[in-house]
C-alpha cells in the first residue's frame, strides 16, 4: 500500500542544496494547500493594507509577512523531512517577528513563549529526524514508508527506536499544531500578533504541524494501532481542553485562539481514527476525508473570524469583550462574516463545518461499530460535548459583539457604521465568508471534489462512497451538539456574567505555562545546570591547584625544618649543653687583642669577620635549597659523565 | 626552489613583525601610515602566497633544518593542513582591515600590529607543520607571540589575564610534550612524521597499550588547553580583555583552533584511529568533550558580559570540533573540519559585531544593548546571521556541521552493542541539542534586546549621544558583511563553499 503513498504531479530533487539536498513535490493535497496559502496570504495582505496603515514599522511587517509565506509553502511542498524541517524552522523564526511586532511587554512575553516552544519543538524534532535517518537511512517520504514498514514488521529494538523517533517528531510537529500539552503558545501569541498575522498563524501555520503528522501517521506508522491510539487520545484531550479554555475566555482573539486548539484536536482525532481503522483492517475513507475537509474548513473559518476580530481591534484597540460588546450592531456585512465563521465552526447544518464534523463523527461511530470497543462511546461523547462547547463560546462571542448594546459607548460605535472597514477589505472578507455557506449547502459539488483531490495524500487508492450529508441520522449528531451548546450557553450567562459584565471564571494559576513550563525551564533547567556549572567553574581548577600548592609548600617547609628539628631533638636529649663557666680564657685573649686606646685589635677584627662568614655558610648548608643544589650538581656531573661516554671520549 | 615557498607564509610575517617592532622604537612614526602600510602589505602578500600554494599540487614538503637526529623542522602541504591554512589565509586580511579601524585611537599600535602579524606566521607554521615536533615548536611559539597581545591594554585585569594565559598554555604544552616523547619512542618510522592513519609501530605499541593511551590522554588535554577543554578552559573567558580583533581572530579562530588542529593531527595522523578506537582513552576524551559542550553553553547563558559570553560559547563550540575528532571515524573528522570552518566564520562575525558595538558605543554588557538593532542595522543583521548559524538553524553554516556531527555520532553508536560506545555517542548527540537550546537562549536574548527593546518610549535616560549611534565605518562593516555572506553561502551550498567532497576525502584516507 505504502509504495504508492501518493503519485505526485511533479517531483524535484535539488542535490547539494543545504547539505543533503532538497526535495519538492506537488500532488492533490499539496495543490489544495498551495492554493489555500496563496488565497489566504492575498486576503490577509489586502486586509493588512488597511490594518497596518497607521503602524510605523510596516516594512518590517511586510518583509516577514512574505518571508513566512515562502517558508510555509516550502513546508507544504516538501518531499522529504529534511526539506520539511528546513522550511519549518525558517517559518518559526520569521513568524516570531509577527508576535513580537508591537513590542509591548506582554507581546514580548508571548513572543518569548512562542520562540521557546518553536525552538524546543524544533530541536526535539531534529533529534527525532536524526534517529529516523539513522534507522531508515533516508528521509524521503516514499522511501521512508517502505523502510519503516520493514522495521515495524520485524519488530524488536528497532521498532522501539522508530517509535521513539516518532514521539520526538510528534513533539515538534504537535507543538506547532497546538496539540495539548504544547498548546500554550496559541492563547498568548494570537492576541499579541496583528490580526492578519493571527489569521495566518491559526489558519495555516498550525496546519504545517498537521502536515507533518499526516506523513507520519500514514507514511511511517501506517496502520499502527499504538500510534493511532496515541494520536486519538491527544486529539480528544486537545479538543476538550481548547474548548474548555475558550468557554471561559473573555478576550475576543484569545477565545478564537483557544478555539483553534480545540479544532486542531478535532483534526487530530480524525487522523488517529484513520490510523486505528487501518490497523483494524478497514478503509478509513470517512476519517481521511473528514480530517482533510476539517483542515480546509478550519483554515477558512479562522481567516474570516480573525479578520473580523482585526476589524474590531483596528477601530477600538481593545479585545476585551466588556469593552467591545455591541460594536457589531448595525454592521450587517461584518455580522454576516462573523456569523458564517461562527456557524461553520459550530457545525450548524448548511455551513461547511457541518460536513467535515459529520464525517469525523461518523468515522468514530464506524470504528465503534467495527471493533465494538466501549471506549468509542466515550470518544463520541467527548466529540459531541466539545462540539457543544464550540457552539456555546461562538454564541457567546456573537451575542456579545452583535446583539448586546454597549452600556457606555454604543452611540460612538454606531457612528463607525460606514467607516469601520474600507470597501476593498470588506469585499474580500465577505467573499471569503460566502464560501462557507456555499460549501455547506452544496457539499457534493465542492467539498467532495476537494476531498477526492486530496485524499490520496493520506491513503492512496481508497474509494469514497456517496454520502447523504443531510440525512436524519447525520443531522442528529449536529443537533445533539447544538442542544448541548444551547444549554451550556445558558450556564455561561448564569455563572460567567456578573453585573452584566463578562468575567473570566478560570483561576489564574491554571495556566500550564506559568504553572509548569516556565518554572521547569527557568528554575529547574537553567537554575540547576547553571549552578552546577558555576561551582564547577569556580572550584574544579582552583581546588586541585590550591591543594597542590598547599601540599608542596608543606612538604618543602617540613624538609627545610627537618635538620633544625633533629638538632633540637639532639640538644634536648643526648647533646644537652653544659652551662658554661666564667669566660676567663677569653678575657686574657681580649686583653692581648686590645690595642692601646681601647680599640679592637686587627687580629680580633679578622677573627670576627671569619666567624660571620662561617655563620652564614652554616645557615646555607642547613637549608633544603643547599641539598637541592648538591643534588643538581650531582646530576650535572652525571650528565657530563654520560655525555663524555656518549661521545666516546672515555 | 619552489619548495622554499612553503616557508614563505611563516617567515614573511615574522620579518614584517620585526620591521614593525623596529619601527615602534621611533616615536614620531607611531601615528603615521607606515604601520598600516607595512602590516597591510605583508598580510595581503602572505595571503596571496597561501592561495598560490593552495592552488598548486599539495604534495610538496620542505625540511627546513634538523634539530637533532631524526627531529626535523619540516613543512608540508596536505589536505587537512590546507583546510586550516586556507581558513586563516582568508580571515587574516579581513581581520587586519577591521583592526585598522578598531585600533585607531589605541596606543602602542606598532607593537600591536607587529605581534598580530607575527601570529599569522606562527599559525601558518602550525597549519604547514609536517611532523609533530614542528607542530609542537610552533605551538609553543604561538603562546609567546600572542602573550603581548593579551597584555596589550596593560590594565591590571589584562596583566592578570595574560599571566593566566601564559601559565595555562605553557603547562599545557608540557603535557603535550609527554605525548610527543612517547610517540617518538614507539613510532613506526622513527620520526614524528604525520601519516594518515597513524604513525605507531603497532607491535611495539600493543605491549605498552595502557601506557601509550595514558600518554595520548595527557597530550589530548595538553593541546586541549588551547582548545579550552574543560577543566583547562579558565584562561579563555579572562582573555577577552584583549582588544576585539585579538579576541575575535585569535581566541575564536587562530589560537584555539590551533589547539583543535593539533588534537586532530595527534589523533588521526600520529597515534592513529586504529590504535585508539574503542579504547578507554576514546571514551575518556569523548566524555570530556561532551561535558565541555554542556558546560560552555550553560555558562554562556549565565554570563552577562557580552564578549565573555561569546568566549564561553567558543568553549562549547570548540568541543563540538573535539567531539568530532574523538569520534575517530571518517565521518567524525569530516564533521570536525566542517565545524572548524563554520565556527570560525560565525564566531569571528559575532565577536566583530560585539567589537563594533564597543567601538561605537562603549557598551560591553548584554543588558545595555536595548534598541541598538535599529541604530546599527548592518551590524545587527550580520549578528543575526551569525547567531542563527550558531544555533544550527537550517540555511546557515552551523546547521550543516551539526548535522554531520550528529550523523557521525549515530554511526559510531551503531557499531557497539553494549558498553560506553552504545551510550556516549547518543549522549553526545543529546548534549549537542541541549547546547543548541542554550545557544538559542544566549544568542537570541541579545538579538531580542537589540530589536525589540523593553522600553520603547525612549525613557529619560536616553541621552543625546545615544541618538547619534550608527554603524561603524566601511573597514569594520566590510569584514562583517563578507563573513555573514560566507555563512549563508556555506549553509545553502555546502558542497561548494565548505568543499565537502574534499573534507570527505580527508576522512576517507584516514578511515
Amino acid at each position: 500500500m505504502t509504495e504508492a503513498l501518493k503519485i505526485p504531479f511533479f517531483h524535484i530533487y535539488l542535490p547539494g542544496l543545504c547539505g543533503s539536498g532538497l526535495t519538492f513535490c506537488l500532488d492533490g493535497f499539496r495543490l489544495i494547500y498551495l492554493a489555500a496559502g496563496i488565497i489566504m496570504w492575498s486576503i490577509s495582505g489586502i486586509f493588512s493594507l488597511e490594518y497596518m496603515a497607521h503602524y510605523e514599522k510596516k516594512r518590517r511587517y511586510y518583509v516577514f509577512f512574505w518571508a513566512t509565506f515562502f517558508a510555509t509553502m516550502g513546508v507544504f511542498l516538501s518531499g522529504d523531512f529534511y526539506t520539511t524541517f528546513l522550511f519549518f524552522e525558517i517559518m518559526s523564526f520569521t513568524s516570531y517577528v509577527w508576535v513580537a511586532f508591537d513590542e509591548k511587554a506582554e507581546s514580548l512575553r508571548a513572543a518569548q513563549t512562542y520562540l521557546a516552544v518553536a525552538v524546543i519543538g524544533g530541536l526535539t524534532m531534529l533529534m527525532g529526524l536524526f534517529l529516523l535517518n539513522h534507522l531508515c537511512g533516508t528521509l524521503e517520504f516514499q522511501a521512508l514508508g517502505q523502510k519503516s514498514r520493514e522495521i515495524l514488521e520485524t519488530g524488536g529494538a528497532q521498532a522501539k527506536e522508530l517509535y521513539m523517533a516518532g514521539i520526538l517528531m510528534l513533539t515538534g510537529f504537535g507543538a506547532k499544531a497546538g496539540c495539548f500539552p504544547l498548546h500554550i503558545w496559541l492563547p498568548k501569541a494570537h492576541p499579541a500578533a496583528p490580526a492578519p498575522a493571527s489569521a495566518l498563524l491559526s489558519g495555516i501555520l498550525t496546519k504545517t504541524g498537521i502536515f507533518g503528522l499526516i506523513v507520519m501517521s500514514f507514511g511511517i506508522f501506517f496502520g499502527e494501532f499504538n500510534w493511532g491510539l496515541l494520536i486519538v487520545v491527544l486529539g480528544l484531550i486537545t479538543m476538550f481542553w481548547g474548548a474548555f479554555l475558550a468557554v471561559f475566555s473573555i478576550n475576543l482573539k484569545r477565545t478564537l485562539a483557544c478555539s483553534s486548539i480545540s479544532q486542531i484536536g478535532f483534526i487530530l482525532t480524525g487522523l488517529g481514527i484513520g490510523s486505528l481503522l487501518l490497523a483494524a483492517g478497514e478503509e478509513p475513507v470517512l476519517a481521511v476525508r473528514g480530517t482533510l475537509l476539517h483542515m480546509i474548513n478550519h483554515s477558512l473559518f479562522k481567516l474570516v473570524l480573525f479578520l473580523c476580530a482585526g476589524t474590531v481591534f483596528m477601530n477600538l484597540h481593545q479585545l476585551d469583550l466588556n469593552h467591545i460588546r455591541g460594536f457589531g450592531r448595525n454592521k450587517p456585512a461584518l455580522g454576516f462574516c462573523f456569523f458564517a465563521g461562527a456557524a461553520g465552526l459550530a457545525g450548524i447544518p448548511g455551513f461547511s463545518g457541518y460536513v467535515s464534523k459529520t464525517l469525523l463523527h461518523e468515522s468514530i461511530v464506524e470504528y465503534g461499530v467495527y471493533t465494538g470497543s466501549p471506549w468509542c462511546r466515550l470518544a463520541e461523547w467527548v466529540f459531541l460535548l466539545s462540539g457543544g462547547m464550540t457552539a456555546a463560546y461562538m454564541t457567546k462571542l456573537f451575542v456579545a459583539l452583535f446583539l448586546e448594546r454597549n452600556p457606555g459607548k454604543q452611540e460612538e460605535f454606531d457612528r463607525m457604521k460606514g467607516s469601520c472597514i474600507r470597501p476593498l477589505g470588506q469585499s474580500v472578507l465577505v467573499g471569503a465568508a460566502l464560501l462557507i455557506p456555499l460549501f455547506g449547502l452544496f457539499p457534493g459539488f465542492t467539498m467532495d471534489g476537494l476531498a477526492d483531490l486530496g485524499q490520496d495524500f493520506f491513503v492512496p487508492g481508497i474509494k469514497a462512497h456517496p454520502i447523504t450529508y443531510f440525512s436524519p441520522e447525520n443531522l442528529k449528531g449536529a443537533f445533539i451538539s447544538i442542544a448541548i451548546g444551547g444549554s451550556l450557553y445558558g450556564l455561561i450567562r448564569r455563572f460567567l456574567m456578573a453585573d452584566g459584565r463578562y468575567i473570566d471564571g478560570l483561576p489564574k494559576w491554571l495556566d500550564l505555562e506559568d504553572l509548569i513550563y516556565r518554572p521547569v525551564v527557568e528554575k529547574a533547567l537553567l537554575g540547576v545546570c547553571g549552578t552546577v556549572c558555576k561551582y564547577l567553574d569556580r572550584y574544579v581548577v582552583s581546588i586541585p591547584v590550591t591543594l597542590f600548592l598547599q601540599v608542596s609548600a608543606l612538604v618543602c617547609r617540613s624538609m627545610d625544618h627537618m635538620a633544625d628539628g633533629v638538632i633540637l631533638l639532639a640538644r634536648n636529649t643526648t647533646h644537652s649543653q653544659i652551662p658554661s663557666g666564667s669566660p676567663k680564657k677569653e678575657k686574657f685573649g681580649k686583653i692581648l687583642g686590645t690595642e692601646p686606646g681601647g680599640k679592637e685589635g686587627v687580629t680580633f677584627r679578622l677573627f670576627r669577620i671569619k666567624t660571620r662568614i662561617i655563620h652564614l655558610c652554616g645557615l646555607v648548608e642547613e637549608s633544603f635549597s643547599f641539598g637541592l643544589m648538591l643534588f643538581s650538581i650531582g646530576l650535572f656531573l652525571t650528565i657530563g659523565y654520560l655525555l663524555l661516554v656518549f661521545f666516546g671520549v672515555l | 626552489m619552489k619548495e622554499m615557498m612553503l616557508a614563505a607564509p611563516v617567515f614573511l610575517p615574522l620579518a614584517g613583525g620585526a620591521a614593525l617592532l623596529a619601527l615602534s622604537g621611533r616615536q614620531r612614526e607611531k601615528d603615521g601610515p607606515a604601520v598600516r602600510i607595512i602590516s597591510g602589505v605583508f598580510t595581503l602578500g602572505v595571503s596571496l602566497v597561501i592561495f598560490w600554494l593552495l592552488n598548486r599540487s599539495p604534495k610538496d614538503s620542505l625540511v627546513l633544518f634538523r634539530l637533532y637526529g631524526s627531529l626535523t623542522v619540516k613543512f608540508q602541504m596536505d589536505p587537512m593542513g590546507s583546510v586550516f591554512l586556507g581558513l586563516i589565509g582568508f580571515l587574516w586580511p579581513l581581520a587586519t582591515l577591521y583592526a585598522f579601524e578598531y585600533m585607531k585611537y589605541e596606543e602602542r599600535k606598532p607593537a600591536f600590529f607587529a605581534y598580530y602579524l607575527m601570529t599569522y606566521g606562527i599559525t601558518a607554521g602550525i597549519a604547514l607543520a609536517g611532523n609533530l615536533v614542528t607542530l609542537y615548536l610552533f605551538y609553543e611559539m604561538l603562546t609567546l607571540v600572542t602573550f603581548p597581545l593579551v597584555l596589550h591594554p596593560m590594565t591590571k585585569e589584562a596583566q592578570r589575564a595574560s599571566r593566566k594565559y601564559l601559565y595555562y598554555s605553557i603547562s599545557g604544552a608540557a603535557f603535550a610534550f609527554i605525548g610527543l616523547v612517547f610517540l617518538l619512542s614507539y613510532s613506526a618510522t622513527g620520526t614524528t612524521e604525520f601519516i594518515a592513519g597513524g604513525n605507531l609501530n603497532m607491535e611495539a605499541a600493543r605491549g605498552q597499550k595502557n601506557l601509550l593511551l595514558l600518554a595520548y590522554i595527557l597530550a589530548f588535554f595538553g593541546f586541549g588547553v588551547k582548545a579550552a577543554l574543560f577543566p583547562v578552559h579558565g584562561w579563555l573567558p579572562k582573555a577577552t580583555v584583549a582588544p576585539t580583533p585579538v579576541t575575535a581572530l585569535l581566541h575564536a579562530v587562530a589560537v584555539v583552533k590551533s589547539g583543535a588542529f593539533a588534537i586532530l593531527r595527534l589523533t588521526y595522523f600520529s597515534y592513529g584511529t586504529e590504535f585508539l578506537k574503542g579504547t578507554w582513552a576514546q571514551w575518556a576524551v569523548l566524555s570530556a568533550t561532551i561535558i565541555t559542550i554542556a558546560f560552555g553553553s550553560t555558562m554562556a547563558v549565565r554570563e552577562i558580559h557580552w564578549k565573555r559570553r561569546l568566549a564561553y560559547s567558543t568553549i562549547s563550540n570548540l568541543s563540538y570540533i573535539l567531539f568530532g575528532a574523538a569520534l575517530m571515524s571518517p565521518l567524525g573528522i569530516m564533521a570536525s573540519l566542517c565545524h572548524l570552518m563554520a565556527h570560525a566564520f560565525m564566531k569571528i562575525c559575532s565577536f566583530f559585531c560585539a567589537g563594533a558595538v564597543i567601538h561605537q558605543t562603549g557598551k560591553t554588557f548584554v543588558y545595555e544593548l536595548d534598541g541598538l538593532g535599529k541604530r546599527m542595522p548592518v551590524t545587527f543583521a550580520c549578528l543575526t546571521v551569525a547567531s542563527l548559524s550558531l544555533m544550527g538553524i537550517p540555511l546557515f553554516a552551523g546547521f550543516i556541521s551539526k548535522w554531520n556531527l550528529i550523523h557521525g555520532a549515530f554511526s559510531l553508536g551503531t557499531g557497539w552493542t553494549k558498553g560506553m560506545g552504545r551510550i556516549l555517542p547518543f549522549m553526545g548527540a543529546g548534549v549537542i541539542l541541549y547546547s543548541a537550546l542554550m545557544t538559542g537562549i544566549y544568542m537570541l536574548t541579545v538579538l531580542v534586546r537589540a530589536y525589540f527593546p523593553k522600553d520603547t518610549s525612549g525613557g529619560p535616560d536616553r541621552t543625546e549621544t545615544e541618538e547619534n549611534i550608527s554603524d561603524p565605518g566601511w573597514r569594520m562593516l566590510l569584514p562583517l558583511m563578507v563573513f555573514a555572506a560566507v555563512i549563508l553561502l556555506m549553509g545553502i551550498k555546502p558542497e561548494v563553499f565548505l568543499q565537502m567532497d574534499r573534507l570527505r576525502q580527508i576522512g576517507g584516507t584516514i578511515g
